[in-house]
């Protein structure tokens, strides 16, 4: 059933015209620009909540600031992601190491989930305070080594493939 | 060694993300695009160190590349464009973290030169690999 998707994806004009020009090259660039610029903000939010940087600014306002960015970012990562895996779809689909990535990709969206749902609940008594909650910092731990994780595997996918 | 590109790559990549994080926010900043609740001048004293630490890093990472393969940078003109573009990108962030009170359209031109100079050190980064598409061997 996927197999077919992957087939179908592939045999798309605009999948055979990134793969066979320098289109692949260019939006592999500019998924690396905008993928370092995800991990730059998001480390930014994770230092602050682990304590070891912004110590002087409020958790919230850290967040507002930056995220926005880091969004915008992920479309620009999501649409060039999108636009080379079109190229090989049952390939990528098949080696481990993107298998990997992926999964670490939902496990960072859960981990942003469950701290602005729960962990985040009440952050007006610890927002300002220079030590912050610890499920805030097991939030941000788990996230600095989920996106460490993320790119070293889709570096290793660019190697395997 | 297997694995040992990849690891020593995103090892380089982690350096570039906090250039992003500091050197390239510094600029979305000045030009008021980013974080502007924080005032540009507590910014730049603040992020500014974090892109002086992730050059040696980036240094490091990015020799081990070259001492592994130095033919494939040496006789390489992205490589080359890649370091012409990275001195001016490093001084413009200099003069930002010198006079982060700075304002003013000097200022505003300084950081969208800056900007363009980040991006295209790490497009160019990326497209050393990728020098046959745009000069293909005859």
């Amino acid at each position: 059933m996927l197999a077919n998707l992957w087939a179908w994806l592939e045999a798309l004009p605009i999948a055979e015209q990134i793969g066979a020009t320098w289109w692949f090259p260019l939006l592999e660039s500019f998924h690396v620009l905008s993928s370092t610029f995800i991990v730059g903000s998001i480390l930014m939010v994770d230092l602050r909540l682990l304590n070891l940087a912004g110590t002087k600014y409020p958790v919230t306002r850290i967040i507002r600031d930056v995220i926005p960015w880091t969004y915008a970012a992920s479309a620009v990562s999501v649409i060039t992601g999108v636009g080379m895996f079109i190229t090989r779809a049952s390939r990528y689909a098949e080696i481990p190491a993107f298998q990997i990535k992926m999964t670490l990709l939902v496990l960072a969206a859960i981990n942003m989930g469950v701290f602005h749902l729960v962990s985040a609940r009440g952050i007006s008594n610890w927002d300002t305070a220079s030590s912050t909650t610890s499920a805030a910092r097991f939030a941000g731990a788990c996230s600095l080594l989920l996106w460490v994780g993320i790119m070293l595997s889709g570096r290793w996918v660019g190697h395997v493939l | 060694m297997p694995g040992g590109p990849p690891i020593v790559q995103t090892v380089h990549l982690l350096g570039i993300s906090v250039v992003m994080g500091s050197a390239v926010l510094i600029n979305l900043r000045v030009l008021g695009l980013a974080l502007r609740s924080q005032s540009t001048e507590d910014l730049i004293r603040r992020l500014a160190p974090w892109t002086w630490t992730a050059l040696p890093l980036l240094a490091l990472s990015g020799l081990v590349f070259i001492v592994a393969q130095p033919y494939r940078y040496f006789d390489n003109p992205i490589f080359r464009l890649k370091f012409a573009l990275m001195v001016p990108a490093i001084a413009t962030t200099i003069a930002f973290h010198r006079r982060p009170d700075a304002r003013g359209r000097l200022s505003v031109v300084l950081a969208v030169l800056s900007l363009a100079l980040w991006i295209g050190v790490v497009l160019a980064g990326r497209w050393i690999a990728y020098v046959d598409y745009l000069m293909p061997v005859e």
